[in-house]
């Protein structure tokens, strides 16, 4: 029996069962596609209802993984193939090269600097651009550069600039074989592609955004430095809408996410109050169909969102959003639920905030890993009530939003974490000494 | 609520969540203050029986079915619609224009038949006579399933 | 292709030139049309909104006379086309109401048997034409034509009819397009003119009717392709009465594919075909140029 684990997937809900197993003296092959950990937690301004600064406080465990001594970090990594069972798997990672050598790179940005292509930044949400050869995001670990091949152009300026002489073209793919007691699926979410519903005009009306890319425009470190701008012209929004449930508990068979995504309510409120906390003369609206701020603190929140920054909360869900093509504005047409009257509201910026669906990938990374996924496409527990972490498949465990949207926030996705850690070594004990 | 859910084409109303999205989505209730769908669905709900059958309100809609294609819950309000006027009109209220297609319909077979223009252009441009219609035997359907009552009903009504 | 031809009450009835142009472009594409005896209204919208048994019954007895004739049956107005498919899904699904309805029926000698399909005319060209012969078929293509396409309601709501996609709508932009004329994208393709208002609630109706206007005319289109023929009267004739009574003005010519295609064909439309729109034609009629 192998006393080591592989965790596929390098968000929240993976670095803490990495160090949780990682402290009990389990070998950890951390393995994650992007070029850093962090997931999605990274990507957030600030957490609910506590308003925490999300990366401040998710760095210190990202740190702490790269340093500890017992947990290998595979990033720009993929699993590939896995044999075996319970207490003796085979699992084959292939690492995509990053034409940058880990071990010399020291981080520092120079190649960046001078690197003269431009290319979206999907940390950003595609909102900004990045370099051809780039540092993933300020936070990053490992703080290690990754080059784009596919829209670099080979000019050869960060190969001269480098001090550590880091960068190498000739970097091929590498095949990485190791075995394992058990294997942690924590992937996490991505969001629905709201231009999948053409009314509300997402991918075509320039100021109609997704809850992310706010993220994104209200972080330090996004591409405005943290100044919400409507990304027609770049002016401040004045009147703000969040649409809630754009995908989610929508039973149309063409959507099939009948269920509720859970969080959506919570953070649009705690980004309606950021967005009243940078700007605090605009006037922000949320509607909604109902207001699920549940667990301790998340009703207050609201509660204070409404007193304290004067959120207006409109219990309507508009159907279409039309844009006003000479002032990129929007338009929203909705049922007042206090006149009873119906009318057309003008907004400079609209938030959708979307269903969130399985990581992409997921179908590959079953099929792979030999477990069986719900009809919604996400990780389907052995048993929800007796084996709530557990995959189909004995030996392979769960833990995150990729198990669905029961899982609620940042707190639960840490629980789930340390849970399957705590699962992951009850299990390989009991194959032990059986 | 049971008594629209129950009728062909009502059950819809059942899956009702309130949210708002018809009457959002809807062209009429933009141009028409009375009518709103989800208000309408509010009062099958609470039963508010003698201010929704029987009244103008079904009679607004265009039965475009933008409601029913955007409700999430499968509330089908349009369809809901048509039970609501199946009911109106068994209590006898029927708007005149409808009344004078069903009209046309029984005594024709046709809710619109031809006028003398397009008659006249037909023969002269070789289209032929209109298409044939049995009326005999619509009239006979219509009587069976009692359409002949609820059109005299309604003509009483007015 | 073979098809029983169910022309409806209205065509006939208030707008013989879309017929005209039907029958003329039908045979160039294979298609063959025959006429069915002693039909009778499919049941539209007013008719379906006055009792339930009625509708079906009344659409099933067309259904009966195309499955005695062996055929699918072909509608061209929208309307009909949701009656009939409707109602021939419900009976095929709904084996109680299927008996219901059939009691009913045998008193005029019919038997709903599930045997036929209902298909509207653009779907015929689109899918069992096909496109490629749709295209070939045309010798005098549109040039610089941009043309907004108006579905109508029920070839726009996928869930209504069981489908998946707006089949509908991209359907028909093909199909103009195989014209040589643009199918511009527009706002809220999908929403109604207010046609079926149009004699009970006219205030209403025409109040629908502007806002769809309106949202074709920020398009920037020079003219609009219909399917439904209550699309055609509440968009061509309403025209003239939002000018009466809300003094704003489009100057969109309508019309209905059957008719552009026609043109496309090579054929020209007659005087009188000319002169049923309310909204003169002639102008983008000429966008044409030799093959």
């Amino acid at each position: 029996m192998q006393k080591a684990v592989a965790v596929i997937g390098g968000g929240v809900a993976g670095i803490q069962a990495s160090l949780d197993l990682a402290n009990r003296g389990f070998k950890v092959y951390l393995v994650e596609k992007n070029p850093s950990i962090g997931g999605r937690m990274a990507q957030l301004d600030k957490t609910f209802p506590t308003m925490d600064c999300s990366i401040c406080i998710l760095a210190p465990k990202m740190i702490e993984c790269s340093h500890h001594p017992s947990v290998q970090l595979l990033t720009y990594s993929e699993v590939k193939e896995v044999k075996g069972s319970v207490g003796n798997f085979k699992v084959k990672v292939l690492r995509k090269p990053r034409y940058v050598d880990e071990r010399k790179c020291t981080g520092c940005g120079i190649c960046s600097e001078n690197c003269p292509i431009e290319a979206p930044n999907e940390f950003d949400e595609n909102i900004g651009v990045r370099k051809a050869i780039y540092m993933p995001f300020p936070q990053a670990v490992p703080r290690v550069a990754v080059i784009d091949k596919e829209n670099c152009v080979e000019c050869g300026l960060c190969d001269k600039v480098c001090p550590a002489g880091a960068v190498n073209r000739e970097q091929q793919p590498e095949e990485v074989e190791f075995d394992v007691g058990a294997i942690v699926v924590a992937t996490g979410y991505d969001l629905f592609d709201s231009s999948v519903i053409p009314q509300y005009g997402y991918g075509r009306f320039k100021n109609v955004i997704s809850a992310m890319e706010l993220e994104r425009l209200l972080c330090a470190s996004g591409p405005t430095g943290g100044h919400l701008i409507r990304p027609s012209e770049g002016k401040i929004p004045r009147h703000i809408a969040f649409l809630q449930c754009i995908g989610s508990r929508d039973r149309r068979e063409w959507i099939n996410h009948p269920y509720c995504s859970s969080i959506c309510c919570k953070y649009a409120v705690k980004d309606a109050v950021l967005i009243k906390e940078h700007e605090t003369d605009s006037k922000v609206s949320i509607f909604y169909i109902d207001m699920r701020a549940f667990g301790r603190g998340f009703q207050e929140f609201v509660n204070r969102a409404k007193s304290e920054f004067g959120i207006e909360f409109v219990r309507s869900n508009p159907g279409e959003i039309s844009e006003d093509s000479k002032t990129n504005n929007l338009a929203i047409s909705f049922e007042d639920p206090i006149t009873r009257t119906v009318q057309s509201i003008s907004f400079d910026l609209v938030v959708l905030c979307p269903a969130l669906i399985p990581s992409k990938g997921m179908p590959e990374l079953a099929k792979t890993l030999g477990i069986e996924l719900d009809n919604y496409g996400f990780v389907r527990m052995e048993d929800s009530v007796r084996k709530p972490l557990d995959t189909t498949v004995l030996g392979i465990f769960c833990c995150g939003y990729c198990v669905g949207p029961k899982t609620g926030d940042i707190p639960d996705s840490i629980t789930q974490g340390s849970a399957t850690a705590a699962r992951v070594a009850e299990v390989l004990a009991s194959e032990e000494a059986s | 609520m049971h008594e629209v859910a129950n009728t062909p084409r009502g059950r819809g109303v059942l899956a009702c969540i309130q949210c708002g999205r018809c009457t959002n989505s809807c062209p009429v209730s933009r141009v028409e203050k009375e009518h709103n769908p989800r208000k309408l669905m509010e009062m099958i709900i609470l039963g508010l029986r003698s201010e929704v059958i029987g009244e103008q309100l079904p009679w607004y809609c265009l039965s475009c079915f933008t409601c029913l294609d955007r409700c999430p819950q499968g509330g089908d309000v349009g369809e809901v619609m048509f039970a609501l006027r199946n009911l109106t009109v068994r209590e006898g209220k029927i708007p005149e224009g409808i009344l004078a297609q069903a009209q046309s319909l029984f005594d024709n077979g046709r809710v619109v038949t031809a006028s003398r223009m397009a008659s006249i252009q037909r023969e002269k441009y070789g289209l032929g006579k209109e298409p044939t219609v049995d009326v005999e035997a619509v009239q006979k359907i219509l009587v069976k399933t009692q359409f002949d009552k609820l059109i005299n009903k309604g003509k009483r009504s007015l | 292709m073979k098809y029983a031809f169910f022309a409806g009450c209205l065509i006939p009835a208030r707008e013989p030139q879309y017929e005209n142009s039907v029958k003329k472009i039908a045979p160039r594409l294979g298609i063959e049309l025959v006429e069915m005896e002693g039909t009778n209204c499919c049941a539209p919208f007013s008719i379906q909104s006055l009792d339930y048994t009625s509708w079906l019954a009344l659409a099933a007895r067309n259904l009966c006379k195309a499955e005695e004739m062996g055929l699918n049956i072909v509608t061209l107005c929208n309307d009909c086309y949701e009656s009939l498919l409707m109602t021939n899904t419900i009976l095929k699904e709904n084996k109680e109401t299927k008996d219901r309805v059939n009691q009913i029926l045998a008193d005029v000698g019919l038997e709903f048997k599930g045997k036929t399909d209902v298909k509207i005319f653009s779907d015929v060209l689109y899918e069992d034409v096909g496109l490629e012969k749709v295209k070939d078929s045309v010798k005098r293509p549109f040039t610089g034509l941009r043309v907004a396409v108006q579905p109508g309601c029920h070839l726009s709501k996928p869930k209504r009819l069981h489908f998946e996609q707006w089949r509908g709508i991209t359907a028909l932009d093909e199909l103009v397009e195989a014209t040589g004329a643009k199918s511009v994208p527009y706002e809220r393709k999908e929403a109604c003119c207010g046609g079926p208002l149009r004699g009970v609630n006219d205030e209403v109706a025409l109040h629908v009717a502007k806002q769809k206007l309106d949202s074709i005319k920020s398009a920037g289109v020079s003219c609009i392709v219909t399917v439904c023929p209550f699309c055609f009267i509440e968009l061509d004739m309403g025209q003239i009465e939002i000018k009466r009574h809300m003094n704003e003005e489009y100057g969109l010519p309508v019309l209905s594919f059957a008719e552009l295609l026609r043109v496309a064909m090579g054929m020209d439309l007659e005087d009188w075909e000319l002169k049923a729109h309310r909204i003169p034609i002639t102008g983008i009629l000429g966008m044409t140029e030799a093959k």
